[in-house]
């Protein structure tokens, strides 16, 4: 069992000086518990010696010596006439465990000499010295957590005293920014990134106004580090919207962002700002990720090796399924493998590991930290598997869109391991996030899937089943299926195996134990405080490759007898290589009084509960951080935001239409007005309701369909059936008997004026007897001739009066009137405004 | 100008009134005349806020009260910023012998657009607390609107009505108010700060919205829109809901409600929503140019007063400028006599009291060239 540092500190004990953060050992861990068989197959060794003197030296039989005396391990030297310390003799159990005293320290596990001699390279029996020391620490930890000698603090020392570094400063002009990077942006990226372009995308670094660009451009230029910066990375890193070749596009941006650096002298961080003393994060004080549940674990990958071409399974049991990275692999510096169409896979053979302990036991658990790179892949997109191809496998964790799917191979299932249990569509349990992710499966309980320590209630237990079906051929692969089919995008931080199917509580204690390393970091503020010892407490993470993760600050001193008093704390920023961070500046709202009436001297005082990302600029190691503050105390800043730029004046777009059509609704309001039918007139409003989403929706011009145009026709017709065959239509075309036969009726030009004319005056489209004092009758100038119009329907009543030629009704009469209504309403006169 | 206005050709006797205030040297005048025909409120004002109501900016969409209040307010005459906070709503007059309005049901507009009732005359103004169920002080004009919660607080976590208001009344998307330097301390634990493990992401882009969105669309937390998914998946049937001040929901033990607690995982030292309180830090950075109110805190509790910072900033009147000569001008401001104009009407557009008709007869005289 690991010491337990939670996001929420437990017990604080104090030492002398120093401050230790403590928690209880928790989790399953109980006497109860059986240790995972351990034990080497090549090379191993029998005891024959005396019988332990205690239960403390059968306890380091157990987890250390039966581990380690085998000859292919420590065993080979560290023996009973080989070289001292002999703690993995075979003669007397009891001299090796006096042999090992000085070597193991079981409240501290990590920092063991047996650890730190194998991790500084003494005899690696692996590839990685770091993947030994991970496994001799498990070893120990195993130990001290059966002994009960995990006492899981940690003690918080005073860090080393540094000055805040010097670095470069943005200048007050943009005269050099406008010299140097700007003319690159402003040819290249004012397509999108300026305010008049045609669809404007913040930032607007590539403004026409120079100095508006220049206030966007600082958050994506690195000043101390050029190539880092982010206009660098965005093209040569990520191919974003290059106008050449990406790597040249870089290099160049580079040298530009080179050119503007170089002419920026190095200058001091700011004088008046109020700062704390700096620090890097490994100044920081280790805080593992203790608490964990893994009792019976069987394969364990904590990526913690950071290169190479292999995943060590650092769980200590034998034979170590490491894994092979192939294809898009990479790793995560804050430990982990990006997966982007690679995979990791181990040999068939150590993979039978989990045949045989598996069917063994009739239980197991996958768990995993997981970053899913989107909640679009699915197959299932293989997390985990441990199959044989792309349709036989003994199990599988892997992604749907937003569920996470488990298949299992048993009694109730077929050799894929459908059906596959998954987490609920609607809840979306699946985010392109960090996650925690467990999957367990008895053969009494059948399987359960947690997400982030919590029970998704995924669940199909219909009676017991049995995986005693499984095959031992498989092999277990990370990030794709075996056949290189079904990839997975996104990051895996953890994987473990257990031989156990968890609990509830333990799902919650693993999520709760978190991921990767992190520190402790004590930002040493007693010049401005005048309180003896006093720091600022973060709890820092490198969070993924792109950032660190700043948490839940916490005033503290490291002298338990001293008081704040009363401190005002207000204004909180985060420095980084000597200047403040651009983004992520979380705390600069905080405003808190540090009392002696919430101050504890074993806790402090929290003062935020937040966490925030700083981007990470020259890495973990390279990385100098400091706090600077609005005031603390008597010392105090005065913080005034520069005035931003106005925004620059948009350009003149190209000059635009200055007509446009009529839109489905005034189409239908003005055939209307046209033919004097009301819009709820239950004919027009069932063809107005088939039609008008063929109706023009826009006014531009340049988009008349055909479409549209038949659209129109059809509902200008309705509205003139319903006017010719209403008792208005009389009135409406007085001057037509409409009980005549057509031949007759409109026959010659005068008639066929008597159906046109009283169109052409209400679409405004012939003469208007205007007032004298308007200039009397007159044409609209923004109408068709008259003429003209008249002559296209007289035309058009001519032609339908040859198609009734020598047996025109009355019936015809009305249809060329309902016509020539049509075709003047539907017309472009009404059409366009 | 007539057409423009009210999508209908006038008859001969309107035109030439309207000639005559023309020929008067009064365009506005004549732009007024033009605004007495129903179709400039039963087609160019409700076609104009339709596509407001809903999420795909659909035009085709049931007349609402969201529209309703639109086109009331526009006719009325009455100050259009309070679209976002007043205490108001329209309905259909009672005479029209419409089914009731119904915190559940849309079938009160539904059956107005489908009969003969005049979009002019026959809608009346309301208390809208007094129909919807929700405190006075929680109303807030067409945000709580039955058609605006369906849209925009159904589901999700509430931050569509913040973007949808911004997009619709201030006429910037959340690109165009991007501004990654501001204090990021008021973010929610939903929002992944490594989303596919890449926290450049977050940092270059995700930031730059959330940052000045997540603290102002706090101002809805204790809204939403429930309905039964099972058997009324459209949500037809959905209702506003608003936890007043004794309702505690389960989940966050507070008036918040849960939805904006969900995903808390996805980084738990993210911001958790304790109350309705919201502030505007957007009055600083590149967005101060937005023009809020001078006599505005910039901070407040609720929809009511977000609504009213909103409605109060200066891009919240030109946006209703540009839209309105978008609409009558069938084009887009293009040059600086055009921007001038946008300055202009937005300028008469406070002086008139905020009376939108005013904006309407500008544009209308402006695109006529008189």
């Amino acid at each position: 069992m690991k010491p337990i540092l939670t996001r929420s500190f437990t017990a604080l004990l104090l030492v002398a000086s120093s401050v230790l953060i403590s928690a209880c050992s928790g989790g399953s861990g109980s006497a109860t518990e059986t240790n995972p068989d351990t034990t080497i197959n090549d090379g191993s060794t029998l005891y024959t010696g005396p019988a332990p003197a205690s239960e403390d030296v059968q306890r380091f039989k157990l987890n250390i010596w039966d581990n380690l005396s085998a000859n292919n391990r420590c065993g080979s030297c560290h023996n009973a006439t080989g070289q001292s310390p002999r703690f993995v003799r075979t003669d007397d159990i009891n001299l090796a465990y006096s042999a090992v005293s000085g070597l193991v320290n079981l409240s501290s596990p990590g920092s063991s000499r047996l650890v730190t001699k194998v991790a500084g390279g003494h005899n690696c029996w692996l590839d990685s010295a770091s993947a030994c020391a991970e496994i001799i620490t498990t070893y120990i930890e195993n130990w001290a957590s059966a002994s009960g000698s995990l006492i899981n603090t940690i003690t918080l020392t005073a860090p080393i005293i540094r000055n805040v570094g010097d670095s470069k400063s943005f200048p007050a002009t943009s005269t050099s920014f406008a010299s140097t990077v700007y003319p690159l942006l402003s040819a290249n990226c004012s397509g999108c990134h300026s305010e008049d372009a045609g669809s404007p995308i913040q930032p607007y670094f590539a403004s026409s106004n120079i100095d508006q660009a220049y206030e966007s451009a600082k958050s994506k230029i690195n000043l101390d580090s050029p190539k880092d910066s982010r206009f660098s990375l965005r093209l040569g890193s990520e191919f974003h919207n290059c106008w050449g070749n990406c790597s040249d596009n870089a290099t160049a941006m580079t040298a530009a962002i080179t050119a503007f650096s170089d002419s920026i002298p190095i200058t001091q961080v700011d004088p008046d700002l109020v700062i704390s003393k700096a620090l890097r994060l490994t100044d920081g004080i280790v805080a593992s990720s203790g608490g964990r549940i893994e009792n019976n674990v069987i394969a364990l990958y904590e990526f913690k090796t950071g290169n190479g071409s292999t995943a060590y399974d650092t769980s200590g049991v034998n034979p170590a399924i490491n894994l092979n990275l192939s294809g898009n692999v990479s790793w995560i510096g804050s430990w982990g493998l990006q997966f982007n169409g690679g995979k990791a896979q181990g040999p068939t053979a150590s993979s039978k590991k989990l045949f045989d302990t598996l069917t063994t036991t009739g239980e197991y658990s996958i768990e995993a930290w997981v970053a899913p790179a989107n909640v679009t892949q699915e197959g299932p997109a293989r997390i985990v598997t441990y199959s044989g191809g792309n349709n036989t496998r003994n199990f599988t964790l892997g992604q749907s869109q937003y569920n996470y799917d488990f298949l299992n191979r048993s009694s109730k299932a077929d050799a894929n391991g459908m059906p596959a249990l998954s987490t609920e569509d609607d809840e979306e349990r699946l985010q392109a996030s960090l996650q925690h992710v467990l999957v367990t499966y008895s053969q009494v309980t059948g399987r359960k899937i947690y997400v982030n320590g919590e029970d998704t209630g995924a669940l199909n237990s219909s009676g017991t089943s049995s995986i005693s079906e499984w095959d031992d051929s498989f092999a277990l692969a990370v990030g794709a299926e075996v056949s290189n089919n079904n990839s997975w995008m996104g990051s895996v931080r953890l994987l473990a195996i257990h031989s156990r199917a968890l609990t509830a509580s333990d799902a919650f204690a693993n999520f709760d134990a978190g991921v990767g390393e992190k520190f402790f970091l004590l930002f040493n503020v007693e010049e401005h405080t005048g309180m003896n010892q006093s720091y600022v407490l973060f709890e820092v993470e490198q969070y993924d490759n792109y950032s660190f993760l700043f948490s839940q600050p916490t005033f503290i001193s490291l002298d338990p007898n001293a008081r704040p008093g009363s401190i005002h704390l207000e204004g909180m920023r985060i420095g980084i290589n000597g200047r403040e961070a651009p983004i992520g500046q979380a705390f600069a709202n905080l405003n808190v009084n540090i009392t002696d009436s919430l101050y504890s001297s074993s806790f402090g005082q929290r003062l935020s509960n937040l966490g925030t990302l700083i981007t990470l600029e020259k890495g973990a190691e390279g990385d100098e951080f400091f706090l600077s503050f609005d005031q603390l105390s008597s010392s105090s800043y005065n913080r005034v935001e520069a005035v931003p730029p106005a925004p620059a004046t948009p350009s003149d777009l190209d000059p635009q239409p200055r007509i446009g059509l009529h839109r489905f609704a005034q189409i239908n309001a003005s055939l209307s007005t046209l033919t004097g039918i009301s819009t709820s007139n239950s004919a027009v409003r069932s063809t107005y309701q088939n039609v008008r989403q063929q109706l023009p929706s826009d006014a531009n011009i340049d988009g008349f369909l055909a479409a549209h145009q038949m659209g129109v026709t059809q509902l200008a017709v309705s509205y003139c059936n319903a006017l010719v065959n209403d008792a208005s239509a009389s009135t409406y075309f007085s001057g037509v008997d409409f009980g005549q036969p057509a031949n007759t009726e409109l026959d010659d030009i005068a008639e066929q004026n008597e159906v046109i004319n009283p169109l052409l005056d209400r679409l405004l489209a012939n003469t208007i007897s205007f007032p004298a004092v308007l200039g009397g009758n007159a044409v609209l100038a923004s109408q068709p001739d008259p003429n003209d119009s008249r002559l296209e329907l007289q035309s058009l009543i001519n032609i339908m009066l040859a198609r009734c030629a020598g047996s025109c009704t009355s019936t015809d009469t009305k249809n060329i009137v309902l016509a020539t209504c049509a075709a003047a309403t539907g017309s472009a006169v009404m059409m366009i405004h | 100008m007539h057409t423009r206005l009210t999508g209908t050709l006038p008859d001969q006797a309107t035109l030439i009134s309207m000639a005559q205030d023309i020929k008067n040297g009064d365009g506005i005048d004549a732009a007024y005349t033009a605004m007495e025909n129903e179709s400039f409120y039963a087609v160019t004002v409700k076609n104009l806020a339709a596509p407001w109501t809903n999420r795909d900016q659909d035009v085709f969409v049931p007349f609402n009260d969201y529209t309703a209040t639109i086109i009331g307010i526009v006719r009325d005459n009455s100050d259009f910023r309070e679209i976002l906070y007043g205490n108001i709503l329209y309905t259909g007059a009672t005479s029209l012998g419409l089914p009731a309005y119904s915190t559940n049901s849309n079938l009160h507009y539904e059956s107005f657009e489908n009969s003969a009732a005049s979009y002019k005359n026959d809608l009346v103004q309301q208390t809208q607390s007094s129909f919807s169920g929700l405190p006075a002080s929680a109303s807030a004009g067409v945000l709580t609107s039955r058609a605006a919660a369906k849209a925009f607080f159904i589901d999700g976590t509430n931050r569509a009505m913040f973007r949808f208001t911004l997009l619709n009344h201030l006429c910037r998307d959340l690109e165009q108010v991007h501004d990654i330097t501001r204090t990021p301390d008021r973010i929610r634990q939903d929002i992944s700060r490594s989303p596919g493990g890449d926290s450049r992401v977050f940092q270059n882009n995700c930031i730059g919205c959330h940052s000045g969105m997540d603290p102002m669309a706090q101002a809805f937390a204790y809204y939403d829109f429930s309905y039964d998914s099972d058997n009324d998946p459209e949500a037809n049937n959905g209702r506003i809901d608003y936890n007043q001040g004794n309702q505690i929901d389960p989940e966050t033990g507070t008036r918040v409600k849960a939805k904006y607690h969900i995903n808390s995982a996805n980084f738990p030292y993210g911001y958790i929503t304790p109350n309705d309180q919201w502030n505007n830090y957007w009055r600083q950075g590149p967005n101060l140019y937005l023009g809020w109110s001078s006599s505005l805190a910039g901070a407040g509790s609720g929809a009511q007063s977000l609504g009213q910072e909103l409605a109060h900033s200066r891009a919240f009147s030109e946006c209703q400028a540009t839209k309105v000569f978008e609409n009558i001008c069938l084009r887009r401001p293009e040059d600086a006599t055009d921007r001038a104009k946008i300055q202009t009407m937005s300028n008469n557009f406070a002086a008139s009291g905020y009376q939108l008709k005013s904006v309407f007869a500008e544009s209308a005289v402006y695109c006529a060239g008189i």
